[in-house]
């Protein structure tokens, strides 16, 4: 299904950091929900910043966002916690249209239902194996389920176990 | 030789006087007590009418327009209280309400984008789309929505009517849910601007023939409301309207609260 597009997208100003505050307030949440509704659409789990530019800029109508602009929505992700720098190069990001605990409480949910409980499952296994192919988690980055595994590590519900050189999860 | 008037003439006089005078004055309680009494066969005429015709009245947005002409030229006002024999017969006080409570709700929903300032053209589509899940389909008339917002300004400020074309036609009609009058000047420059969406100091300057300094104050103005916003991609700066942006005002994704 085509992403849809919020109208502005195909608002001149909206690729113009506006003079105005309150209104540049508005600017930056409605830059904020484009970019993890676009994520969330096209299940990107990591934002290459300069590769990612085609997400600030709109070629219809001719127009796109500073780099001033783009830092800008991304300190406001930051602040919002809705992204996480992946190197301090400021390169990459993690894109959390699901926070970690959020992610955390989808797979635990999975596991109990697949009846999944003690017993160890790989990375592989739940990101990439034929069953998860449905799931919202599949093709996850391996850094962010590590994140997620971690928070529920925090409430007894998993562990996470190394075993001859894979990385697995018990889930209890 | 004329004859002084004596004291019994200016007595004679003066009875004379208060006969007619209280004639004048019988006179008038005839005329007071006549047209009263007419315009209680108006009201009851008109409120058989009301009642013959209710359904009419409740359903279709043209007849009762005309209905509510009708009762203004006899000074009878069906939205005067949600509560007595109008609003029982015809259920048009709770109407307006409804409408009135729906039109704060869209205001509230769609000012973080276009500044508080939404075209009645919009309203009216916003409106109908969140009452047509719900309510037995009653349509709604532009008309229907102004008088629901002067209800709404008896209740103190916050929402104005804009005319941008100063007719009575409700196709060029703007309402505005913040508090604050827009002045002639910001008025004249939402005028420009509608056709497009956006102006620019130089096609103001074409149009209004204004200088450089009106056209950049008020403006910015408009900029520090929230109304319009710059865009500085175009070799000249380009100021925009979210109210009359096209593919805003058809945007679905407005999310209002659900009626109860």
């Amino acid at each position: 299904m085509e992403f849809t597009w919020p109208w502005e997208y195909d608002f001149p100003p909206f690729f113009t950091l506006q003079p105005n505050l309150d209104t540049q307030r508005k600017q930056l949440e409605a830059w904020r929900k484009l970019v993890l509704d676009y994520c969330r659409h096209n299940k990107i789990f990591v934002l290459d910043v300069q590769e990612s530019i085609s997400l600030f800029q709109n070629k219809a109508i001719d127009r796109q966002l500073s780099t001033e602009g783009i830092n800008q929505v991304l300190e406001s992700l930051l602040e919002y916690n809705q992204i996480e720098w992946c190197d301090k190069a400021k390169k990459q990001c993690l894109v959390y249209w699901k926070n970690p605990q959020e992610w955390g409480n989808l797979i635990y949910r999975y596991a109990s239902d697949k009846g999944m409980t003690n017993t160890v499952c790989t990375f592989y296994e739940l990101t990439a194996g034929d069953d998860v192919q449905n799931e919202e988690f599949a093709g996850m980055d391996q850094s962010l389920l590590v994140k997620a595994l971690k928070t529920l590590e925090a409430t007894n519900k998993a562990e996470i176990i190394m075993f001859g050189g894979n990385e697995g999860v018990k889930f209890f | 030789m004329r004859k002084r008037p004596g004291i019994g003439a200016i007595h004679k006089q003066r009875v004379e006087q208060e006969r007619f005078r209280g004639k004048a004055t019988e006179l008038q309680d005839n005329v007071f007590e006549q047209m009263t009494s007419q315009m209680e066969k108006f009201r009851t005429n008109l409120e058989t009418f009301a009642s013959k015709h209710r359904n009419e009245i409740k359903k279709n947005p043209a007849f009762r327009k005309q209905f509510q002409d009708m009762c203004a030229s006899i000074g009878v006002d069906p939205l005067a209280s949600s509560k007595g024999f109008w609003s029982e017969l015809l259920g048009v006080g709770d109407f307006y309400y409804e409408i009135a409570v729906q039109v704060i709700e869209v205001c509230l929903a769609t000012s973080p984008r276009n500044g508080g300032l939404i075209t009645l053209g919009e309203l009216r589509q916003r409106l109908i789309k969140a009452r047509g899940k719900a309510q037995h389909h009653q349509e709604i008339s532009n008309d229907d929505i102004i008088r629901a917002i002067k209800k709404l300004k008896v209740l103190g400020p916050g929402f104005s009517i804009v005319s941008l074309k100063g007719t009575q036609d409700t196709s060029d009609i703007l309402i505005r849910s913040i508090p604050g009058e827009l002045s002639a000047d910001h008025t004249e420059v939402l005028k420009a601007a509608e056709a497009q969406s956006f102006t620019s100091v130089k096609a103001l300057k074409s149009t209004l023939n204004w200088d450089d300094v009106r056209c950049l104050q008020i403006l910015n103005e408009l900029l520090r409301d929230g109304v319009a916003w710059v865009d500085e991609q175009s070799p000249e700066k380009m100021y925009w309207f979210p109210s009359f942006f096209k593919p805003l005002m058809s945007e679905d994704e407005i999310a209002l609260p659900p009626p109860n």
